[in-house]
């Protein structure tokens, strides 16, 4: 060996055996910590900050609450506060969301090219279309509720509001894309690259939808019982209906993690976890079930409305941050590409 | 006619004229100066700055050198025997590729745009159109090889748009023009196909077993996607190069995801109306 060569491979080996150290490869050089091309993520995780989890949040909320206050109406339960709450929630979330949506996009001037073509390939058109949709009849509907409770002024306006918007019509026809709009948030998620996403296409949506309506059975519930309006049976159904959500929702994130399988390790990573294991487990689902199912009273109820409230939060701050480590997580990607686990055309479920 | 790109890796050279040549046509920023491993690639993944990006794999053989070898007389004068028994590639050498966006047949990109930016031009490539991209980023998390991410400074997204520019004019695009080893061959993608055959066969007359065409229906362009029109000829495991074996088009299964949601829909609205018995 030469001198050069020699001296090299001392300074490099340290104890000088002679056995030189050429190798990077990631599987033969045990000094390489990094796994496969130095540890850098094959795909690319998506840029959504805070924004996209606050607007999952509400639109689920939204949705969840058309929802409610449809199926009261169509099961000919009139409550006058009940729909008032749920369609001023409804107003509000759609007109909150797509502020934040717009306000995600890197061209915001250019938010309106989301309505130059329809694609039902797109979960992301989907969405926007829902939304418009949904937004508008919902927005009509409360409108005429705003001329009925008299904001809007006794004028000429008013009374053809109140004469020519069917609001009953309106509520259902608006139900099935509300309904879309809560359920295709998971959707949209899960047509993606991200293991952890595309691995559970079939509960994504599910999830995302029973934790939405669970958050609105209890802001619906917060609200009547904090301004004391609503009747006694809106409130007792309302009670009930929220526990046998929130035992739904718990039953799909307990499938949801069992179909994620190796790819759910990110919601127990040391980022996720407070978020996913504290907040979406234990605040937004088994605590109000616990407050929920014992002896019913006024201030657990409210306690545990809150709590469901910001356990929903939490959910979707957690899918969307697992959803970043598992994209930046070389190994997860490609064992996942490896073999039979990414969904495949040819599978059925 | 469809176009696309054949990168034999087997005779690249890791020159990067073609990275040099995409950014100087495309008018793309560096990417600053952080090198990866004790290579010289300093823009370490493609990314909406970086179109064309040569991958420094150190040592791709899964075998070490040992005993006294001189690696100076190793490297001057290669002799059938090698000192102390090593072999050739046993040397710490370089596996180079020059990564580029895939061109999908059934593109995951093009199918989750919501703007319709993302369009397959004449020369049926993915390109997308800067007039139209809002920047809502959801091509990124679609994408199954990294290829987009959105340039924070720009807020759209890009890629490689295959020279659309250049091909108008009947030109080959820069990187494809500028590589000297013609490791980058530009051409109708059934004349390329055919050539990725017969140099993948040529390689395994030679001994090189291992080598194979990435981004077939087989390999690499898996899933729904349906082929690539970018494809690369390989010599180890996709993984080595950060390509997944099987790929999938995600927008597979939106519809079961939508039809499942359904399903959970009415159940949830059978709940509500239980809940207001009595």
């Amino acid at each position: 060996m030469s001198e050069v060569t020699r001296e090299s491979v001392q300074q490099r080996n340290g104890q000088g055996d002679g056995r030189p150290e050429t190798s990077h490869h990631p599987e033969t050089d045990p000094e390489r910590k990094d796994k496969n091309y130095y540890g850098i993520p094959p795909i690319k995780h998506a840029h959504w900050t805070w924004q996209i989890p606050i607007y999952f949040w509400i639109g689920g909320l939204g949705a969840g609450a058309h929802m409610f206050s449809t199926v009261a109406q169509l099961l000919g339960h009139e409550d006058e506060a009940l729909q008032r709450a749920s369609r001023y929630t409804v107003l509000v979330t759609m007109i909150l969301s797509p502020v934040l949506l717009i306000w995600d996009l890197g061209r915001p001037e250019r938010f309106l090219n989301m309505m130059r073509v329809f694609k039902l390939r797109s979960p992301m058109s989907v969405q926007s279309w829902s939304l418009l949709v949904f937004g508008n009849l919902a927005g009509l509907v409360a409108t005429r509720q705003a001329a009925e409770d008299g904001l809007l002024g006794n004028n000429v306006l008013s009374r053809l509001l109140i004469r020519t918007v069917p609001d009953r019509l309106l509520s259902v026809l608006a139900l099935p894309v509300g309904l879309n709009v809560g359920s295709n948030t998971g959707n949209l998620l899960s047509a993606t690259s991200v293991p952890i996403w595309a691995r559970n296409w079939l509960f994504m949506g599910p999830v995302f939808l029973a934790s939405g309506l669970s958050t609105a059975l209890s802001w619906l519930s917060l609200v009547l019982r904090l301004t004391r309006s609503g009747e006694e049976k809106t409130l007792r159904v309302l009670h009930r209906a929220e526990k046998a959500t929130i035992l739904i929702e718990a039953a799909l994130v307990a499938a949801s993690l069992a179909r994620m399988g190796r790819w759910s390790k990110p919601l127990f990573s040391k980022e996720v976890a407070p978020l996913f294991v504290g907040g979406t487990l234990i605040c937004g689902i088994l605590a109000p079930f616990m407050l929920l199912s014992g002896r019913e009273s006024r201030p657990k109820s409210l306690l545990a409305s809150l709590l469901a409230l910001s356990g929903g939060l939490m959910f979707r701050f957690a899918m969307i941050r697992g959803g970043r480590i598992s994209a930046d997580d070389p190994e997860a990607y490609f064992t996942f590409t490896k073999g039979e686990n990414a969904p495949q055309p040819e599978d059925k479920v | 006619m469809a176009t696309g790109f054949l990168t034999d890796t087997t005779v690249c050279i890791g020159c990067k004229a073609c990275e040099v040549a995409c950014k100087q046509w495309n008018q793309l920023p560096a990417d600053g100066y952080e090198f990866t491993g004790d290579s010289y690639d300093n823009t370490k993944q493609l990314s909406g700055s970086t179109w064309r990006h040569v991958a420094f794999i150190e040592n791709p053989k899964k075998r070490r050198l040992t005993g006294d070898v001189d690696l100076v007389a190793l490297a001057e004068d290669v002799k059938d025997q090698l000192p102390g028994g090593a072999e050739l590639d046993g040397l710490g050498r370089w596996t180079f590729m020059s990564d580029v966006c895939k061109h999908c047949v059934e593109a995951p990109c093009q199918q989750a745009c919501p703007t319709g930016a993302i369009i397959r031009n004449e020369f049926d490539n993915v390109y997308i159109q800067p007039d139209v991209c809002n920047g809502c980023g959801y091509c990124v998390p679609a994408c199954p090889y990294g290829v987009i991410t959105q340039v924070p400074e720009d807020g759209r997204a890009f890629k490689c748009t295959l020279c659309y520019d250049r091909q108008k004019d009947g030109l080959e695009p820069a990187c494809a023009k500028a590589c000297p080893t013609n490791s980058i061959m530009f051409g109708d993608v059934e004349d390329l196909k055919v050539m990725a055959e017969q140099r993948v066969a040529t390689l395994h007359n030679k001994g090189y077993t291992q080598a194979f065409v990435y981004g077939t229906p087989e390999v690499g362009g898996t899933g729904g996607i349906g082929g690539n029109h970018s494809k690369f000829i390989l010599m180890d495991e996709p993984e080595t190069y950060n390509l997944p074996r099987h790929p999938f088009l995600p927008q597979e299964k939106f519809k079961g995801g939508v039809i499942a949601s359904a399903v959970a829909a009415t159940v949830l609205g059978a709940v509500v109306a239980w809940a207001f018995r009595d």
